[in-house]
């Protein structure tokens, strides 16, 4: 009898455990939910890329001194998510610096060959991003690739001429290590994340 | 050498569709994916296992179904690791088994395997169609709505095809031997 | 064999095949009646303020005692349909095996999400209910609640795939089971009996009620675990109902069998299936799944047209029910010099219950008074009717039928007390509920008004003599059993 449903009991474990591993424990069924989750675990080294930022100034991804730098990408001309997830992130800004935590931002635009400096100025106009704690720049045209790799950040063409993208706010630490992802609208969340790495 | 050929033809029409798959998840998922499985059970269509066999091999068609029907594995299929696993698994370790294990398979086991499906089919329309959230990131909303809807009639189409023989009944189900090896297939 | 001389058989030479598993599932039904039975006695007692009870636990005693009736009444109409199914055809008796302990391990899980975990979001896990509780409850209660029942409808999927299974083998079709070549005319040999008749439309329509149960079970889970994940609340609401409605609708239907097979033993003329009781139950075959949309005739944003057919098809399922079981079972009784034991008159009472029962179902049917009345006692007066004084009626025919012994004899002393009992206090209660409703008293509110409180307090009084009579019924069956095993 043992015999008999020991191959079944066998492979029926090794499945569950197939299965278990291929979520992260039961933890991540999307991809979007995996890599926030990996990030988390295994922190990524970010490398020392100069981007663009909209009044033609060359401005460092990494963190300078003790500061973070938290990431959203998006492209200008956004119609939906980007303009939502823009006044969240403007909400952010106020917020640190009533806290005077030492932050930069930095809205990435994937779409660096329609977004040039004059572009982002509009979008940054238009959301109070004024290039002190939160300005608005483009990635070199050969480091785009190596950058959304590196945040996992699909972007694909939508029916309208636009993007959809995995939108999010990435965290990279004093180490320079890309090391969390928030929803865009988890203001209170990153702002927790922020003050406890603070103290 | 008939069957083989069909089980080439399969796999070349599911490789065909390897650019194809990039833009819409419904041939991704209900086109090329389905003809990779179809690739491996008509492989063995004629071949026979022993009866104790069938159970672990059911369990292992299982675990791979289960494992392709994870969001996130949709997306690492269009990577190019993915896609290697995905071209092997699908025929031999779902089609394969799945064909060597379902003659043995009792009529209840069917049953219930076939109930499951409509089931699981009925969430993934329900959650592909409403989800707030894009739950592929390779994929618009737009289209990840379009496989939902897709499921809904996919699991409206097997359940008419599945209950019509036990309405109006069909020979099949006599032709079973003593063996509890089913000599119908499907 | 013709169905004619199986139906008038005599009882120790029809077979019997187990019948063991039916009577310990009917000892299990009959305890969980009673305990259920207690719950409400429990919630009619704290509303007319004699106890007093935590509003939070009101709710878990809510919840318990709707899934636990419901499930029970489910239970049991399965072991009627099975243990009389198998006078016509072969069933494995491992399959009810499977089934029963599924069945149980769902009410364990059930038991602990309400009365560990605190889960109090009622039996139809309307979403997002259960993921919502204001920290009443956790998720992971909610989850447990939701895998009970979906271990309950893994265990009736099994049932009805075996049944199925067996009915298609020996009848060919489902079809031809549910009696279309009496309705077309054609000539068969071997017609399917009543039962058969009843099995082959629970099958289709409870079949399909748990397939889109599980759908809508399993999309609540994954968005209990996964929140992102959300899911039309309106669709999800129709599956709900559709799924419920059927699922209980389902109980009664299998549960008739008992009076298809048991009163032929007591008028001498057997039960036949004829072309109108073919008809009928193809119509209810329908009927039952198109009449869900009464549950939605609050919903505003229901297409217009769904509503109106939910009410059309509240008036219409009442007639073949009506016209074929309980016509047939007043002819068949008047013509007939009947014994009245506690089988026969269970099973009589059982009929005209469910009749009288759909009669303010139907009146709740209409859009109109709907507005008004569907979230009043009015609801729960018009389904403890075709409930208390149908389904449970017919569960208890059938224990009293099983214990019997061959010999039909007058009603002893005792039990009639326990049958005028059961027949003042059910008739009683529910009267009571529909007299609340009229009045315009809410349903499901743990704390009442001071005006409402003298409804509520005979309603308790009632409620006591159900539970006397039922623990009479149980206690009385769980005897005979243990003599008639000796």
């Amino acid at each position: 009898m043992l015999v008999r449903v020991l191959p079944s009991v066998l492979v029926a474990s090794i499945g569950l455990g197939t299965l278990w591993h291929a979520t992260d424990r039961g933890q991540a069924f999307t991809s979007e939910a995996a890599r926030r989750l990996d990030a988390v675990r295994a922190p990524r080294p970010v490398p020392a890329l100069q981007l663009e930022d909209m009044s033609s100034q060359l401005v460092p991804l990494l963190p300078q001194g003790d500061e973070v730098v938290l990431v959203e990408f998006i492209y200008t001309v956004c119609g939906d998510i980007c303009q939502v997830a823009a006044a969240d992130f403007a909400t952010i800004r106020d917020q640190l610096e009533v806290r005077g935590v030492p932050v930069r931002m930095i809205s990435v635009s994937f779409d660096p060959e329609r977004d040039t400096p004059e572009q982002m100025a509009i979008y940054g106009e238009a959301h109070e991003a004024d290039g002190n704690m939160w300005t608005v720049a483009r990635p070199m045209s050969e480091d785009l690739p190596l950058l959304l790799e590196l945040f996992d950040v699909t972007v694909i063409p939508d029916e309208w001429g636009g993007f959809q993208h995995n939108a999010a706010i990435h965290v990279i630490d004093g180490d320079g290590r890309f090391s969390a992802v928030f929803d865009t609208d988890a203001i209170d969340a990153v702002l927790a994340h922020l003050e406890e790495r603070n103290s | 050498m008939k069957l083989l050929g069909l089980a080439l033809l399969a796999a070349a029409e599911a490789v065909a569709l390897r650019y194809a798959v990039i833009e819409s998840p419904i041939r991704h998922v209900l086109v090329q994916m389905p003809l990779l499985v179809l690739a491996g059970v008509l492989l063995v269509w004629n071949r026979q296992i022993r009866h104790d066999l069938a159970v672990p091999l059911l369990f292992v068609a299982l675990t791979v179904f289960l494992f392709w029907m994870l969001p996130r594995n949709v997306d690492w299929a269009l990577t190019l690791p993915g896609e290697t696993v995905k071209y092997l698994s699908l025929p031999l370790m779902l089609g394969v088994p799945l064909r060597l294990s379902w003659p043995w398979l009792g009529p209840i086991l069917r049953g219930f395997l076939k109930a499951n499906a409509l089931s699981m089919l009925g969430v993934l329309g329900f959650l592909y169609t409403h989800a707030p959230i894009r739950i592929c990131n390779s994929y618009l909303l737009s289209a990840q709505q379009d496989l939902g809807t897709a499921f809904l009639y996919l699991g409206a189409g097997l359940a008419c095809l599945w209950a019509i023989p036990i309405l109006f009944g069909n020979s099949c189900s006599r032709r079973s031997n003593s063996t509890g090896y089913a000599s119908c297939g499907v | 064999m013709s169905a004619v001389s199986e139906l008038v058989a005599d009882k120790s030479n029809a077979t019997e095949p187990q019948a063991g598993a039916v009577k310990l599932t009917m000892i299990l039904s009959g305890a969980v009646f009673a305990l259920m039975m207690v719950f409400g006695l429990i919630m009619r007692a704290a509303q007319g303020q004699w106890i007093e009870v935590d509003p939070a636990l009101f709710y878990q005693l809510l919840t318990a005692h709707g899934a636990g009736m419901v499930g029970t009444a489910a239970l049991s109409g399965a072991a009627i349909m099975w243990y009389f199914c198998g006078r016509h055809i072969v069933l494995t008796a491992g399959i009810f095996w499977a089934f029963l302990a599924l069945f149980l391990l769902g009410v364990a899980l059930i038991l602990s999400s309400i009365f560990i975990g605190g889960y109090g979001g009622a039996w139809t896990f309307l979403y997002p209910l259960p993921a919502i509780s204001g920290g009443a409850w956790e998720a992971g209660a909610a989850a447990a609640f939701l895998l009970g029942y979906v271990s309950i409808g893994v265990g009736f999927l099994l049932y009805y795939l075996e049944l199925g299974r067996q009915i298609h083998a020996r009848y060919g079709s489902l079809v031809r089971a549910l009696g279309w070549n009496l309705i077309l005319g054609r000539e068969d040999k071997n017609p399917p009996p009543p039962t058969i008749v009843a099995a082959a439309a629970v099958t289709i329509f409870n079949s399909i009620g748990i397939i889109l149960g599980a759908a809508v079970l399993v999309a609540s889970l994954v968005h209990l675990l996964v929140p992102g994940f959300e899911v039309n609340a309106l669709l999800a609401k129709n599956l709900i109902y559709f799924f419920g409605h059927v699922f209980i609708n389902a109980s009664i239907y299998m549960a008739v069998t008992a009076v298809y097979e048991i009163l032929p033993e007591y008028t001498g003329k057997p039960w036949k299936s004829n072309r109108l009781f073919a008809i009928a139950w193809n119509a209810v075959l329908i009927f039952v799944m198109a009449v869900y949309w009464h549950h939605l005739l609050q919903d505003v944003v229901m297409p217009p047209w769904m509503l109106v057919v939910g009410q059309l098809v509240s008036y219409f399922s009442g007639i073949p029910l009506i016209a074929v079981t309980a016509f047939s079972t007043f002819l068949y009784v008047r013509g007939s010099k009947m014994t009245w034991d506690l089988t026969s008159s269970l099973l009589v009472l059982s009929v005209a219950g469910w009749s009288v029962g759909s009669i303010p179902a139907s009146i709740d049917g209409m859009i109109s008074v709907n507005k008004v009345m569907h979230n009043t006692m009015w609801v729960p007066g018009h389904f403890h009717t075709y409930l208390l004084l149908g389904e449970v009626a017919m569960a208890f025919g059938f224990m009293a039928w099983l214990v019997r012994g061959k010999t039909i004899a007058q009603m002893s002393g005792l039990d009639r007390v326990a049958f005028v009992t059961y027949l003042a206090g059910a008739a009683g209660f529910v009267t009571v509920f529909l007299f609340s409703g009229a009045a315009s008293i809410p349903r499901r509110w743990a704390v009442h008004y001071e005006e409402w409180l003298p409804h509520d307090r005979i309603g308790t009084l009632f409620s006591v003599l159900i539970v006397l009579a039922t623990l009479a019924f149980v206690l009385r069956f769980v005897l005979r059993l243990d003599r008639s095993n000796r």
